[in-house]
């Protein structure tokens, strides 16, 4: 039962962070390395803001998404977008992005464990004999709002339907109007709101220390690779593969294993499936 | 009115577009006319932008160098180095080759999506989509990759008219399509002058549906205009009859 939980509770936390990084390789065909980065950024704006500046939690929270999701935009308008269509020159410069900012931010002093965020929710509950604290179930509701919202969004929206339509044909898109450009930014920003979202939700469970960025990041991936690059679905799948995988390494092995458990998925989903579990379908694509 | 001027297409070296002259009056239906690799598609992603967007893309990749040279004018105003959604934006629309609908949206996100640009008259525009398309009806709420070859013709250039385009482009439509549904997509490229006064050109390789249909048409031969006049004159025309109809 505690792994059952406690796996669900993970997997949907670990969908949240994921989501971001597939929306974002969805709509503008760019890995964002940074990700990982934005989020403990995100995490280390807001604890900044409420010790330093002393604003109370929520005004914080707030500024410290904005400001993450400004960085996101920032990354794609001053820099990929001179390099957007090179593949290789995306990465790296995304992940020495990423890189500069999480090395920045430990040699900013971001070390040991005084970083905290607060929790938003006290207390814990028992559910079926499991003690589940409120903040976790908070992450699952946090989680589960944002994915309807972004389902609305997508739906319904002129701007989510305009990313639809570049996410599977950008050229077919630019042909009706729609700037690529800008959805690019916009898939940067909603990208960033989700990393740092997470950030504020997930930090309080532990401490805010740097190596989180690079475990995003990792997972991230992971996730993004397994469930299909670029697929929405397959991202939420695929978390609850890896989520689920996690936790029985947990009990079962050791902490330390979990990210070699994540690594191998990449490795034996590459050589498998290497189009990942909900990659394009191709027998879609030519029908004349 | 939609005017290109002494447009010169390079690839690389090689030359797709050989100084073309085109003119397309309000309301009218131009055709463009040529076998395959004549130069059509790429003379109307020249007229859409899309080729500056292929030349970047390409730039980029370390690819092919594609320079392009003259005029694309829309209403006196010279577009030639605008960005294809800037253009879709003044109202020159692509239907391009191939359709390239979107395949994991239903056929009503299709439309939607393709009402981008205008979404106060998307209740109307829909309307006269699925008016002279009928049949989409039937299928709003499937996948478009799912669709057949002609359902896929007619979804792309209702999508296309979604947009309330002043220009529609439309590229290679009959391409694949059986007879039955090459008549229907005739029928509403006549429709769609005659109701909304849009401006039409047409690039095909099979030529006998269209002629009838258009105002003006324009025959290509290895990128360059050899012959242009009205519908009658190259009906009329003993080459074009050869090469066109088979007689």
């Amino acid at each position: 039962m505690q792994i059952f939980i406690y796996g669900l509770i993970n997997s949907i936390s670990l969908s949240l962070v994921a989501l971001g990084f597939t929306l974002v390789y969805s709509i503008s065909r760019i890995p964002n390395f940074a990700h990982g980065a934005l989020y403990v950024a995100t995490g280390y704006f807001a604890w900044i803001l409420m010790n330093l500046f002393h604003f109370n939690y929520f005004i914080s929270a707030i500024l410290s998404v904005f400001l993450s999701c400004f960085i996101g935009a920032m990354i794609y308008r001053l820099v990929l977008i001179k390099i957007r269509g090179m593949e290789i020159s995306e990465v790296i410069a995304t992940y020495a992005i990423g890189l500069a900012i999480i090395e920045g931010l430990r040699w900013g002093g971001l070390r040991g464990a005084t970083y905290t965020l607060p929790v938003i929710v006290p207390g814990s509950i028992e559910i079926f004999g499991v003690i589940v604290d409120y903040q976790r179930l908070f992450a699952v509701f946090v989680g589960l709002v944002i994915f309807l919202f972004f389902y609305i969004f997508i739906k319904f929206t002129k701007t989510g339907l305009a990313l639809k339509g570049i996410a599977q044909d950008e050229r077919a898109a630019m042909m009706l109007g729609i700037d690529s450009d800008k959805m690019a930014i916009v898939s940067f920003i909603l990208g960033s709101a989700i990393a740092g979202i997470s950030a504020l939700i997930i930090f309080p469970l532990g401490n805010i220390v740097v190596e989180a960025g690079y475990n995003v990041l990792v997972f991230s991936i992971a996730v993004s690779i397994i469930g299909g690059l670029g697929s929405w679905l397959g991202a939420v799948i695929a978390s609850f593969i890896i989520g689920y995988a996690q936790i029985l390494t947990e009990v079962f092995l050791s902490t330390h294993y979990q990210m070699v458990i994540a690594l191998l998925a990449i490795i034996i989903t590459l050589l498998i499936r290497p189009s990942g579990l909900f990659g394009k379908q191709k027998e879609l694509e030519e029908r004349v | 009115m939609l005017e290109v001027t002494n447009l010169m297409v390079f690839y690389e070296n090689m030359l797709a577009i050989n100084n073309v002259t085109l003119t397309a009056k309000k309301g009218s239906i131009v055709g463009v006319f040529g076998s395959n690799s004549a130069g059509k598609s790429t003379l109307m992603y020249s007229i859409s932008g899309i080729i500056l967007d292929i030349k970047k893309k390409e730039a980029m990749k370390g690819g092919e160098r594609i320079t392009v040279f003259g005029k694309v004018i829309f209403d006196s105003k010279d577009i030639t180095n605008l960005l294809p959604h800037e253009r879709a934006k003044m109202g020159i629309v692509l239907c391009p080759e191939r359709r390239r609908i979107f395949p994991e949206s239903s056929v009503l996100e299709n439309l939607k999506i393709g009402a981008y640009l205008d979404k106060r008259n998307e209740k109307k525009n829909l309307e006269y989509v699925l008016n002279i398309f009928p049949r989409l009806k039937d299928h709003l709420n499937r996948q478009g990759g799912f669709l057949s070859g002609g359902e896929q013709q007619m979804l792309a250039i209702g999508r296309a008219l979604m947009a309330s385009p002043s220009v529609l482009l439309l590229d290679e439509p009959l391409l694949g399509l059986s007879p039955y549904y090459q008549k229907i997509v005739v029928d509403s490229i006549k429709d769609i002058k005659a109701t909304k006064n849009i401006t039409v050109i047409v690039a095909e390789q099979y030529a006998r549906p269209i002629i009838p249909v258009i105002d003006y048409g324009y025959i290509i031969e290895n990128g360059s205009s050899v012959l242009e006049g009205t519908s009658e004159s190259l009906l009329n025309n003993p080459d074009v009859k050869s090469a066109y109809f088979g007689v």
